[in-house]
């Protein structure tokens, strides 16, 4: 007995100590006080003064880390440069950059084996992301400075990870019992890969089919038009206003059948390569940008704005930076963990940031093949060609082949059999491009036109540029490469693969680009709108563009301000004005009014009427009035849309897709008496004053039914509005869930349902005779949850506040009560 | 006095052991201790001196960085309190130590009592 029970005490600490349990780790290294979790903690706090060597250095490097955690990284050569940039954003963030890669690749079940990760595996190869990558890689020029660099960063972060000491290991690779893998510049191409899967596939298709199929294809066309009836484009159309093109829309018509059948297969497409559409409008989310020309800003300098919405994650997606190699480049800003270069921000000369175009780059064709179950050649022409074919293994993570695909590949991209029919989608994201050397370009060039031309051969995701330089010239330009089709030219259609006359027949001239050069207005600004007004420019650029209410807003404030100061810029980011609460309060108020007026008005609806009449339309946090508008909204989109519903009474928003966008009901308000108006269900026929009144009623009990009476503190924004940041594991306990905010539906500073997307790095930049920068993004440096660097910026971003970005010309120029910790690389083996 | 000497080298031992090779050197460690030691009991004092060790490499990392944040976001990811972390980080090798020792110690006493029985 006196062996027996040591003996098993032993034999199970030791397989606790060296096994996983379940999902509980191997407790041995985590509870190690040296190795373990608590080591890792007592090593996120950077020592004052390190030394450390990497191979492949070919000198020195120092890298100084001011007190945001902002490495200034001072190299003698650019390679150098992103040595160190590799070897210090791994330090901080080695679990994302392989995550995401992973992500990409399709490679998660070698980590966590699970139903749903195998199938996100499988949908990420089956999309070719993996595929599109390594064609690139392959084909990528080897001498090219991305290249280079690229490689010189994968140098960077092999020598972190193998100069790590097992108490470095990041927490997430303790939980899941991982170990990291060898860096190499294909995981860059993967990233962008993955990036472009975010922002760079846009397909309003679905919507319209649902709509056809149940309303006709002349309704479905005009509810989802190609172009915005708002107009307030990116390149400034010499209009000192929005311009309204609103048309009277066609009454619904007979549903169509085959429609549906289109829709289906088309919904099982999209459904495989991205997420499900929210149940939420455009005016959920988006970026926004802008910059004001000299003779417009307070300083006589220019200024210019940059806040890119993406989906919010801790650790954040961006990596902040300051790299400065004598007489090559000089910049800050953020960058992706995972590729070398400042993606955003400025030098001495220029500032630069982005905003996503989302125009339709994306196209799927109908092929024929030749054995439907296992085909190995497409007809084209009337000629075979044969398929690329791919077997794909998917591993768990003892390495074990737990699934095997084979996929398919035209000329065209990815072939997927889909509803009986064998469908292939061709994409810019996988044409030939260099981006990375495009983005690379960026630190080094000195003006407005440097930068555009750096941006020259820009293919995917399309993006809003903007620039300013020190010269005081602002500059737009909607980069990356645009299809040009056959026919209509639309791109919102499956077409007949068999035919080679259905491809792409090149891309749009780069002087066809929505752009726009020191424009008279003097400011530019782009928050995701219509890039170009089509009464200037007709080509099809796409057909899902997001609302216009940013847009407008943005353009209203620098309209009415012509001394805008820094300080203006930054609140602009978090105004709560809204374009869209401005053009709806007066229409809802009227109609109660008129129903009052004729003795139409119930209590509940006067006393609806009266508390939105008291709104002040502005979505600050302690305002009690937005809550209502918003359950308003909803109710009014229900209502008109009411038509949008299948027999089985299954709404459009219901079904996964979206709504008409709110615009095309405020079109619709100028027809009062419009069959659209009428909901179907009631035996009388409603006009647009009783359904805008019946919808304010009704969003007010829903609101009461929730909140509680108009004082109640249920009814404050603050309350309702807030942004959830989800850890990359989606660990609650990792997470900053909940944190309230200024934003809103259609407001500069767009928020969503869950609050799950956001404004991803806030920047302003003023380029006087000194480059003057703030910036915030929510999270901070650090990927160690235990870090004080994981969230120490999250408060001031929550506040809309920045902070002063440190941009010294030498090491010895920062000052000193603001240096945390001083990093020399020195050339090693 | 000799004693507590004693007991502080062994937890250096185990403390040092720890930090250069890894968690396992803990029932390495106790059982040589086990064979060597004169002690009545000397599994009480590995496991004493093993969380001892490991205590102390704990209070050196709760002064190097943010131990107590650390054991609060990993206790939220287990949903445990973060206090039950760090005591398992002392009952662990406490237990590892005296099972280990144990052990040894109940064949050592086998192996030296054999004879006797024989005889």
């Amino acid at each position: 007995m006196k062996k027996v029970l040591p003996a098993i005490v032993l034999a199970v600490l030791l397989f606790a100590g060296f096994r996983a349990i379940g999902p509980l780790p191997p407790i041995g290294p985590l509870l190690d006080p040296a190795n373990g979790v608590w080591g890792l903690a007592a090593s996120t706090n950077f020592p004052a003064r390190q030394f450390r060597s990497i191979p492949g250095l070919s000198d020195s490097v120092s890298v100084v880390f001011d007190d945001r955690g902002v490495p200034h990284i001072f190299a003698k050569n650019e390679l150098d440069a992103w040595r160190a940039l590799g070897f210090v954003v791994a330090r901080d963030r080695l679990f994302q950059m392989e995550t995401q890669t992973r992500a990409a690749s399709g490679r998660l079940s070698e980590w966590v084996s699970s139903p749903q990760i195998l199938a996100a595996d499988r949908e990420s190869r089956a999309i070719g992301l993996a595929w599109g990558a390594e064609k690139k890689a392959a084909a990528y020029d080897k001498t090219s400075p991305a290249w280079q660099a690229m490689q010189a960063y994968a140098d960077g972060v092999n020598a972190w990870i193998s100069g790590m000491k097992p108490r470095d290991l990041p927490l997430e690779y303790r939980l899941l019992n991982a170990k990291p893998i060898k860096w190499e510049p294909i995981h860059s191409f993967y990233f962008l890969a993955r990036m472009s899967l975010t922002l760079g596939l846009n397909d309003n298709t679905v919507r319209r089919l649902h709509a056809q199929a149940l309303v006709g294809k002349a309704a479905a066309e005009a509810l989802f038009p190609v172009n915005s009836p708002i107009q307030e484009p990116i390149q400034p159309n010499g209009q000192n206003a929005p311009r309204f093109d609103f048309t009277e829309l066609p009454p619904p018509g007979n549903p169509d059948p085959a429609a549906i059948v289109a829709l289906t297969a088309r919904r099982q497409v999209l459904t495989a390569l991205a997420p499900a559409p929210k149940d939420e409008p455009s005016d959920a989310v988006g970026s926004n940008n802008w910059a004001v020309s000299p003779r417009r800003s307070s300083t006589g300098n220019a200024l210019l704005a940059g806040d890119p919405h993406l989906d919010l994650t801790l650790p954040s997606i961006w990596y902040e930076m300051h790299i400065s190699v004598p007489g090559r480049i000089d910049a800050a800003g953020v960058g992706f963990p995972g590729m070398p270069g400042v993606v955003i921000g400025f030098n001495r000369d220029v500032a630069w940031t982005f905003t996503n175009t989302g125009s339709d780059v994306d196209d799927f064709y109908a092929e024929k093949v030749d054995n439907d179950d296992h085909p190995s050649r497409y007809q084209v022409d009337g000629k075979w060609r044969d398929l690329e074919k791919k077997v794909e293994q998917y591993r768990n993570r003892g390495g074990r082949v737990i699934h095997t695909d084979t996929l398919y590949f035209t000329h065209r991209g990815p072939m997927r059999k889909l509803l009986g029919e064998w469908m292939s989608m061709r994409w810019t994201a996988y044409e030939p491009s260099h981006e990375p050397d495009n983005f690379l370009a960026l630190a080094g060039t000195h003006s407005v036109n440097d930068w555009l031309y750096a941006m020259r051969d820009y293919v995917a995701p399309t993006q809003n540029g903007l620039v300013a330089d020190r010269a005081g010239n602002i500059a737009i330009r909607s980069s990356g490469a645009y299809p040009v089709r056959p026919g209509d030219g639309r791109g919102d259609v499956v077409r007949d693969g068999s035919t080679s006359a259905n491809d792409w027949q090149g891309f749009l001239p780069l002087d066809q680009y929505p752009a726009a050069l020191n424009p008279a207005q003097g400011y530019l600004a782009s928050a995701n709108q219509q890039p170009v007004d089509p009464r200037q420019n007709p080509a099809y650029m796409g057909s899902s563009w997001y609302s216009p209410w940013r847009a407008m807003r943005i353009n209203a404030l620098l309209r009415a301000d012509s001394q805008v100061t820094p300080d203006d810029m930054r609140s602009f980011q978090t105004d709560p004005g809204s374009a869209r609460a401005d053009a709806f309060i007066p229409l809802f108020l009227a109609a109660a009014s008129r129903l009052d007026s004729s003795g139409k008005a119930d209590t509940k609806l006067r006393d609806a009427a009266r508390l939105l009449g008291e709104w002040n339309r502005r979505y600050t946090m302690d305002n009690r009035r937005a809550v209502l508008f918003e359950a308003a909204m909803r109710e009014l989109s229900r209502r008109t849309w009411d038509e949008l519903s299948d027999s089985a009474g299954v709404h459009l928003s219901d079904a996964g897709s979206m709504f008409p966008e709110p615009q095309l009901i405020l079109d619709l308000t100028t027809s009062p008496t419009s069959i659209w108006w009428d909901n179907r269900r009631t035996p009388v026929r409603e006009d647009r004053d009783a359904i805008l009144a019946a919808s304010l009623a009704a969003g007010y009990d829903t609101v009461v039914a929730r909140n509680g009476n108009a004082d109640d503190k249920r009814w404050l924004w603050s309350e309702r509005r807030k942004a959830s940041i989800r850890h990359l594991l989606r660990i609650p306990a990792l997470a900053a869930p909940r944190v309230p905010i200024q934003g809103g539906p259609g407001l500069l500073n767009p928020s969503q349902g869950e609050g799950t997307q956001g404004s991803s790095w806030r920047m302003v930049v003023e380029l006087g005779p000194t480059i003057r920068a703030w910036a915030v993004y929510p999270g901070g440096q650090s990927g160690s949850p235990a870090s004080g660097r994981y969230l120490d910026r999250l408060s001031r971003w929550a506040n809309g506040q920045l902070d002063e970005v440190l941009f010294p010309k030498s090491a010895s120029d920062l000052d000193r009560k603001r240096i945390i910790s001083t990093l020399t690389l020195a050339p090693g083996q | 006095m000799r004693s507590l000497v004693k007991v502080l080298l062994l937890a250096e031992l185990f403390a040092v052991a720890t930090y250069a090779f890894g968690w396992w050197t803990v029932p390495v460690i106790a059982a040589l201790w086990a064979i060597v030691s004169s002690d009545d009991k000397p599994a009480r004092r590995a496991a004493l001196c093993a969380a001892l060790g490991w205590g102390t490499l704990l209070v050196l990392d709760t002064i190097k960085g943010p131990v107590g944040e650390m054991a609060t976001r990993l206790g939220g990811v287990m949903r445990v309190p973060s206090v039950v972390l760090i005591l398992l980080t002392l009952i662990f090798p406490a237990l590892l130590a005296w099972s280990a020792a144990a052990l040894v110690g109940a064949f050592k006493r086998g192996a030296a009592a054999t004879p006797e029985t024989a005889a």
